[in-house]
């Protein structure tokens, strides 16, 4: 009897989620079409682009970014959703996030920023029922030969090249060593593992030491906690070694706040973080409070860190880019995303990928292709120095 | 009515889940599509559903839920990193990478197996500290000598300088393979609607043989030193070996549920895929009403379907009902990890009770 019983309230149960779908359905689709035709009358985009980028916990700069392209076209032509902040292990989260958007019909592109892992998978699910989706991927984690091959456009700031203008940018301010943070599953990231090679040998042919110092993994067992003590407590140690003429970089995000804080107050060199931008790591780090009409104005914010800069005593002797990297990516890969479902050919060329970056940015871009890959790009802008 | 009332208390998780489940979906309706959710509901069910199943015998021999079931995913990978370095494709390397995953799973869940043995009563925390251990030689074991130690040569699957595995294998010879084997489509609100049949099947004889063997003498053993490890020894059953056989059989289903789970998704994260199985697999048989003493095939099914559901509309709710996507997000990751809280705390508050 009792058995019986339980495999009846297990079959209502089942029946009664099945049912309650059902009947939600018709809502849903009337409302997405009255929608679109709504939209094509106000003179706004006759079309949706899906965005998805990390939450502010992850890195602010896209979600920033992604902020700005709504106000400019609106929430409802921008379909904007967050990936896991745990994304390295919440794969399915992110792939569902990613088929769901892309069942709206009116959405014809789709933005990855950043292409965490679990994109490539979740292009080629899309793609099954929806092929002539395109696809933007803004910093691919995945291996780039491989995601060249699914998406549309990737870009990413020219993360080897950077192997040397860090070296260079960190010896004008003074450095003699050159510490590298990062962990294996960093190192096992190709471009990772490449750009802390070439720093390497840049360093030697610049006569400088070079340091690899590994630190607790984020995703690890002590979390990212943990990892920003180490770097808060191994950054004096290492100044004390080195001495104060030491640079320090990072290959990890959440690394940036304690780094910036410890070479402030060391007054040890920081080049650049690890995705350049003033508003990743230094508002955090130094203090700085970014009011609500300040929010997007870079160049507020860069007078901002100069002051703060100078009061610790550091001046010229910490860096960044002049512009949030991360803004500026998805400004441009949402222009080059209308472009593309407008019909416009070649929006993978590296002219049309420079202009949209150059008129995102208001400064100098250089773009370069990776390797032979056509519709893989690296781009760099000029630094500036606090 | 007090017959109902018990029955409602016995089941509160699954009813709690349920409830969120269909109210995250009314919530979330103006910008869900059912079709897609519901596509997506029957793949993750085909892509999980294996590794819930392999939780179940640790249960049933009072070892509580497989935290050590992770080892088992790293065997699982260990068979997929072979096939895909050979260059082997289709459904014979598919079977072929689940082949030499079983000798490693066997290795490795005796070794868990000798560990939780001389650990008992404490299994669920050792082996949930074993997996961060386990990872950790992985890591160490496919970062440096994959390569020069380890005779892998395929440069796809290999970091540029040859050592090393890249950190993400598309798995071009595995992936999908016993997916696309018979998938028939039916049409469902416009859309069609993909049932991996032959997932399916493979599902359903793992959950028939789950069935019969409980129910051999060797199976029988496994619930007497469930019930009671004391009760079971004085009548004659070796514990020891019944708790070894436990964690073997569980930890080679991990591999083979690995093997399915990214063979579905079509690419790997090699040094993190096996990190998400434990707590996941784990917290969907929380879900349909196991408990660290009892769980069963029908826990396991109701379970997937409850968490991966909430999984997949709650973020859209949140959003929706909070306007913005982020806290969608939090929303997400609060109300999951909230309900698997509250699983483990009416356990213990019942276990008290009783």
């Amino acid at each position: 009897m009792k058995r019986v019983s339980k495999a009846w309230v297990r079959g209502i149960l089942l029946t009664g989620l099945v049912s309650f779908a059902w009947a939600c359905s018709g809502g849903g689709e009337t409302s997405d079409s009255a929608d679109s035709s709504q939209a094509a009358d106000d003179g706004k985009l006759p079309f949706k682009i899906g965005l998805m980028t990390g939450t502010v916990s992850q890195g602010e700069d896209e979600y920033r970014g992604a902020e700005a392209v709504i106000a400019q076209y609106g929430a409802d032509r921008i379909r904007h959703v967050t990936y896991p902040d745990n994304f390295m292990t919440e794969q399915e989260a992110m792939i569902s996030q990613v088929l769901n958007v892309a069942a709206d019909k009116d959405v014809k592109a789709f933005i990855l920023a950043q292409g965490v892992p679990g994109s490539m998978a979740a292009i080629k699910r899309v793609r099954e029922f929806r092929p002539d989706m395109k696809f933007l991927v803004y910093e691919p984690h995945e291996d780039p030969h491989q995601i060249a091959d699914y998406a549309d456009v990737c870009i990413m700031p020219d993360n080897l090249k950077r192997g040397e203008t860090i070296v260079d940018l960190a010896k004008e301010m003074g450095a003699k060593t050159f510490v590298h943070y990062s962990f294996p599953r960093h190192m096992s990231q190709e471009l990772i593992s490449r750009r802390a090679k070439i720093m390497e040998e840049r360093c030697a042919s610049q006569g400088m030491k070079f340091v690899f110092a590994n630190a607790p993994d984020p995703t690890g067992d002590q979390g990212l906690p943990g990892a920003q003590k180490f770097i808060l407590e191994d950054v004096p140690r290492q100044v004390k070694q080195y001495g104060q003429d030491t640079a320090f970089f990072s290959t990890n995000c959440g690394m940036q706040e304690p780094l910036i804080r410890s070479s402030a107050d060391n007054h040890a060199i920081m080049p650049e973080q690890c995705c350049p931008s003033p508003t990743h790591g230094y508002p955090g780090a130094l203090g700085i409070a970014i009011s609500e009409e300040d929010a997007g104005d870079m160049g507020a914010i860069r007078q901002a860190i100069h002051e703060k800069v100078a009061e610790a005593g550091n001046t010229g002797r910490m860096g960044s880019w002049p512009v949030s990297v991360g803004m500026v990516a998805i400004e441009a890969l949402t222009e080059l995303a209308i472009k593309a479902v407008e019909g416009e050919t070649g929006i993978a060329d590296q002219a049309s990928v420079a202009s949209e970056l150059q008129t995102a940015a208001k400064a100098e871009v250089t773009v370069l292709p990776f390797e032979d890959k056509q519709n893989y790009y690296m781009f760099l802008i000029e630094s500036v120095v606090f | 009515m007090g017959k109902l009332r018990q029955l409602a208390l016995q089941n509160v998780v699954p009813i709690l889940f349920t409830v969120l489940c269909v109210s995250g979906i009314i919530a979330a309706r103006a910008d869900i599509s059912l079709p897609i959710l519901a596509n997506d509901i029957v793949t993750r069910l085909s892509r999980n559903l294996f590794l819930v199943l392999s939780l179940i015998i640790p249960v049933v021999a009072g070892m509580g839920l497989n935290f050590g079931i992770i080892v088992g995913a790293m065997c699982g990978q260990i068979g997929l990193i072979v096939v895909e370095n050979q260059g082997a494709s289709g459904l014979g390397a598919f079977f072929a990478a689940m082949g030499v995953s079983i000798p490693f799973s066997l290795i490795f869940g005796w070794l868990t197996g000798l560990l939780l043995n001389r650990a008992k009563g404490r299994e669920m925390i050792t082996g949930m500290i074993l997996a961060f251990f386990a990872n950790g030689i992985y890591q160490a074991v496919f970062l440096l000598m994959a390569g020069p130690v380890i005779p892998l040569h395929n440069q796809r699957i290999l970091l540029d300088g040859g050592i090393g595995l890249a950190i993400t294998i598309d798995l071009i010879g595995t992936g999908g393979q016993l997916d696309r084997l018979l998938r028939p489509s039916i049409p469902f609100m416009g859309l069609p609607l993909f049932i991996p049949v032959a997932t399916f099947i493979f599902i359903a004889l793992l959950c028939v043989a789950l069935r019969g063997y409980l129910r051999t003498k060797s199976g029988q053993e496994l619930r007497a030193v469930g019930q009671d490890m004391h009760v079971a020894e004085i009548s004659g059953i070796n514990v020891d070996r019944t708790r070894m056989r436990a964690i073997l059989i569980s930890t080679v289903l991990g591999g083979l549920g690995q093997i399915i789970w990214l063979s579905n998704i079509g690419t790997m994260n090699t040094f993190q895929s096996h990190e998400q199985v434990g707590p996941y697999a784990i917290a969907a048989l929380l879900v349909g009403g196991a408990t660290v003493a009892h769980a069963t095939i029908w826990h396991a099914i109701l379970g997937t379907l409850l968490f991966h559901t909430l999984f997949q509309v709650s973020p859209i709710a949140g959003q929706i009902l909070l306007g913005s996507a982020q806290i969608g997000e939090y929303f997400r990751e609060f109300v999951a990890y909230a309900v698997i809280g509250v699983t483990l705390a009416l356990h213990a508050w019942r276990t008290r009770r009783s």
